[in-house]
């Protein structure tokens, strides 16, 4: 890339602080965001997510800064406490921007603080502050404490106390959810980061940037996932709702069902009538799917939604955003904190009432009484209770509310996931369910390995770069590439950046074999193979074959290159590669 | 997979898109597979073992345009620019490559371009199109791509006339033998008002296979749907119209509920049609005469740009009103309702016909029949009065 790039390097065990170049060669083999963290941790990439030797990257991409749509997001990478695996997560809002307008690519921060702190960071230079007032402080009290620093990223008191499925959250109320990242901030002594810039980011070529933008556009309004008048521009994520309610894949009662007929107290339609529902967006986003109430406050995602909902059999709306206002301001992630009282609520033979939920969650949160357990997430839970089983969940990390045995793609891709069971590597419901860029279907494994390999490599691309997938229910890499193109004044291919992505999912892979992952932990929970879903209206939800599934594996395997096993046929790959 | 194979080559025989035997298809699942004509079909294998992508197809298209598009183009072109609203939309533009660049390593140079591209021109090899996701998709860009060169060549050749040798001939030959008669005799329409749902679907389905197997547009160009009271039953976006079953979303008109996230882009302007004319069958196309002649407009030193989204005029064809308006959330739904109700038919400027059903879907497929007879006629028509022009300055 032709733009001298830098990377913020904070070791808080002594304070030192220091800006490096990154390489040019480095960026155009990496990217950014995810692809560049996840290169940053080689060599550190066995130690325990808890070590403060451990780094964490924040890294926005190439695009960020300029007017290349749903561009301005940030990837934060590390090693998850939670799963054990690597792990990176992309958040949106106004921070990235900032980090970019300050000057910089990435911030990557190690060691450990001897007492709390916060980073400042602004175009003129970077700071520690001491922050042992913020700690124990929520969210909300947090980013209002550090509103005149810019944007804050910041960990409630979740992350403060080890959940290990605590979120880093944006001043905005976009959260760096999931692995638990929070956490290791939390181990670091690492309150928040605040970040303020005021550089514009240059475009190398502004007409073919200018075409390129047009063309992406054009596609997102000729998208009915994006613009149309029932997309999420319109009702944000929760547009799912009907949709999966009527596909019969929306997990419901810790997935012994697929279908919750009060699923409507909660749909798109429902929220906007009961909260006056705005719209919002992540910065320079034309498509903004974030709602707030009229009030204000963060309205939750479709996976929120669901999971408090569908999930642990609750009907009631308010029980839902107050679940979800909780978890914002604690700094904890939605759908792994539903899905553990979901698990625990099975395993005791009663699912939490909306009455219990926030007391439940302000106990995790602090690790008192129950919450003590239910912060480690739904495997451990479920181990400690005897019943494994009831933990719905791949290598730890909790399924959303895609039920696999209505989308076969998705169970191969929840299994591959290099971070765990999550929806958004392969993204698979974008053709089995959205029918974009065309329809799949979703009840057959052909050609399925074949499909999630591709789509995981293009969006290890598309978050390296980092772009929101939510541009990719209308535009595509191509024009992507283009974007790419434009503003480095270099020439990028689709191709190429899928193999870039090709690198970077490996990459993963390696490092997670290298911490002991095997096929056996590329695996769905048992019941989808044994339980039916909840058939009707001309759906059969019959559960998965597993030998179809076993087989279509291994194809996925040796489609990557791999053995079998899953396992790499040499030791050799990082040496191989940039 | 094979029977995938199958399924597309088959539809590309049927759609006449491309010549019976002169086609390859690959796809990548473990092991690579393809078939088709021998050459074609290596060609195919090798193009797509260089791309990260499911399927291929490569076939000679029907009709020379698009290697005559190639030819007629400026020697240092890479790409031709239709200007139909599909190609400005879903290709952008459609690479070209030559013979000459085809010589070393045609593989390598066709699949260079791909890695670009949704499909490409290659000189005395035909169009050669990929599916990153599916077969599918494969097909749909090679479908895309023929229509554009369709649609580009009519325009130019009406612009600027015959260029090349044995162009004019292979032109009339065109015009003789490959233009099949638009009727809609002989088809069954359900006459009466439907209520219950599943006719409805029974109904979308039929008429949707009418659709292609007139030749009125192509199997995936279109949308389609019926109003039962409160609700509007269509088809879902990207379905191809002759295979809409378990493709079709009953859409409250309230917005009740968003199932319908996954209809058709044009759902809005289908909810307006239904709200400003009371119909009860709406049927929408892309018959390529149609998207030619919106194309054409004599005003002179207008100061519109992009007359496909931004012309604020209603223009007649006949007695058919065409008007500008982008796909989806653009435009189009606030231009076509108003000028459709008395006429039960209008055209979208370089994109195809609407036409309404008050009744049921009988009047809509005639006046999409009469829309496209009408604008072929007139083509024709002026393609003439311009030869005839042309004879006499010579
Ligand atoms: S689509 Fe939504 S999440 Fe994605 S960048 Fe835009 S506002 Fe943010």
């Amino acid at each position: 890339m032709s733009l001298r790039e830098h990377i913020l390097i904070v070791d808080l065990s002594s304070g030192r602080m220091r800006r490096e170049e990154i390489s040019p060669e480095f960026l155009g083999t990496y990217l950014g965001g995810r692809g560049l963290g996840v290169r940053l941790l080689r060599g550190r990439h066995t130690l325990s997510p808890f070590d403060p030797s451990m780094p964490v990257v924040f890294a926005v991409g190439p695009l960020c800064g300029t007017p290349a749509p749903t561009s301005a997001r940030i990837s934060v990478v590390s090693r998850s406490p939670l799963t054990g695996t690597v792990y990176d997560c992309s958040a949106g809002g106004r921070f990235a921007w900032r980090l970019r307008a300050a000057g910089l690519l990435a911030i990557l921060v190690e060691g450990r603080s001897a007492r709390p702190v916060v980073l400042a960071v602004t175009s003129a230079g970077e700071e520690l502050l001491p922050a042992s007032d913020l700690w124990a402080k929520g969210v909300g009290d947090t980013v209002r404490a550090l509103s005149d620093r810019g944007s804050v990223a910041a960990i409630g008191p979740a992350g403060e106390n080890g959940v290990l499925f605590s979120s880093i959250m944006m001043g905005e109320g976009n959260a760096v959810g999931r692995g638990g990242l929070g956490a290791v901030l939390g181990m670091k002594n690492l309150k928040a980061v605040t970040v303020d810039g005021d550089r514009v980011m240059p475009v190398a070529d502004r007409e073919r940037f200018d075409r390129a933008r047009a063309d992406v556009l054009r596609l997102f309004r000729a998208s009915p996932v994006i613009f149309g008048e029932l997309g999420i521009s319109e009702y944000g994520t929760p547009a799912l709702v009907d949709l999966m309610r009527q596909r019969r894949m929306a997990p419901t009662e810790n997935f012994r069902r697929t279908v919750f007929v009060g699923a409507g107290a909660y749909s798109g339609p429902t929220i906007r009538a009961a909260y006056g529902a705005k719209k919002e967006g992540c910065y320079g986003c034309p498509i903004r799917c974030k709602k707030r109430a009229s009030d204000g406050r963060p309205l939750p995602e479709y996976e929120t939604v669901s999971h408090f909902g569908a999930l642990n059999a609750i009907a009631d709306l308010h029980s839902i955003v107050r679940s979800n206002d909780a978890c914002n301001d604690l700094g904890m992630d939605t759908i792994t904190a539903a899905a553990t009282l979901s698990a625990w609520g099975e395993a005791r033979g009663r699912f939490p009432s909306p009455e219990e939920i926030g007391t439940l969650l302000h106990d995790i949160a602090h690790r008192r009484g129950e919450g003590i357990l239910l912060s480690e997430g739904s495997r451990r839970v479920a181990e400690a209770l005897g019943m494994p089983g009831v933990s719905m969940s791949v290598k730890s990390l909790e399924l959303p509310a895609y039920d696999p045995r209505g989308a076969y793609g998705m169970a191969l891709a929840y299994v591959t996931s290099n971070r765990g069971g999550c929806h958004l590597r392969a993204y698979p419901i974008s053709h089995e369910i959205l029918r974009k860029p065309v329809a799949s279907d979703r009840f057959s494994f052909s050609g399925k390995a074949r499909m999630i390999k591709i789509a995981e490599d293009t969006n290890a691309a598309v978050d390296s770069l980092v772009a929101c997938k939510f541009a990719f229910f209308g535009a595509s890499i191509e024009e992507y590439a283009e974007l790419l193109s434009a503003v480095t004044g270099e020439d990028h291919t689709p191709q190429g950046l899928k193999e870039i992505g090709e690198r970077v999912y490996l990459t993963e892979r390696f490092y997670n074999a290298e911490n002991g992952f095997t096929r056996a932990d590329d695996d769905l929970p048992a019941r989808f193979f044994s339980e039916a879903g909840s058939s009707g209206e001309g759906i059969d939800v019959p559960p998965i074959d597993r030998a179809r599934f076993g087989e279509e594996l291994t194809k996925y395997y040796r489609i990557r290159g791999l053995r079998d096993d899953g396992s790499f046929p040499d030791g050799g790959f990082l040496e191989r590669q940039p | 997979m094979r029977s995938l194979i199958a399924k597309f080559a088959g539809k590309l025989h049927r759609d006449r898109s491309a010549v019976q035997g002169r086609v390859g298809i690959a796809v990548q699942d473990d092991v690579m597979i393809s078939e088709g004509a021998p050459d074609l079909s290596r060609l195919t294998v090798d193009v797509l073992s260089r791309l990260s992508c499911l399927g291929v197809v490569a076939a000679s298209p029907s009709l020379p345009f698009a290697e005559f598009l190639l030819r007629r183009a400026n020697a240092d072109a890479e790409a031709i620019v239709p200007l139909d609203t599909e190609t400005r939309t879903f290709l952008h533009d459609i690479p070209i490559v030559r013979r000459a660049e085809l010589a070393g390593d045609p593989a390598a140079a066709i699949a260079a371009l791909l890695s670009n591209r949704k499909g490409v021109i290659a000189e005395g090899v035909g169009i050669v199109a990929s599916g990153p996701v599916t077969l599918e998709q494969a097909y749909i860009h090679y479908s895309s791509v023929f229509h554009a060169c369709y649609v580009k060549y009519l325009l130019d050749v009406l612009q600027d006339g015959f260029l090349l040798p044995g162009e004019e001939d292979a032109f009339r030959d065109f015009r003789k033998t490959s233009l099949r008669p638009l009727t809609s005799e002989e088809l069954f329409f359900s006459a009466s008002h439907l209520d219950d749902p599943e006719e409805v679907l029974a109904e979308i389905r039929t008429v949707g296979r009418y659709t292609v197997q007139r030749g009125l547009v192509d199997s995936f160009f279109g949308n389609i749907s019926y109003r039962v009271g409160e609700t509007i039953f269509i088809s879902q976006t990207a379905a191809s119209l002759d295979e809409l079953a378990g493709c079709i979303d009953p859409v409250p008109m309230d917005n009740r509920s968003t199932t319908g996230i996954t209809a058709s882009s044009e759902l809005l302007a289908h909810r307006r049609i239904y709200e400003a004319t009371g119909a009860r069958a709406i049927l929408h196309g892309h018959p390529k005469f149609a998207v030619v002649m919106s194309m054409l407009c004599e005003e002179k030193g207008c100061p519109v740009k992009d007359c496909w989204k931004d012309c604020p005029n209603v223009r007649m064809l006949g007695d058919t009103p065409v008007v500008a308006g982008e796909i989806g959330a653009g435009g189009l739904a606030v231009r076509v309702p108003p000028v459709i109700g008395a006429p039960g038919k209008a055209i979208v400027y370089g994109h195809g016909v609407f036409t309404i059903g008050r009744d049921g879907f009988e009047e809509a497929f005639r006046s999409m029949v009469d829309v496209e007879s009408r604008c072929r006629e007139e083509y024709f028509r002026r393609l003439d009065a311009r030869a005839g022009r042309q004879s006499k300055s010579e």
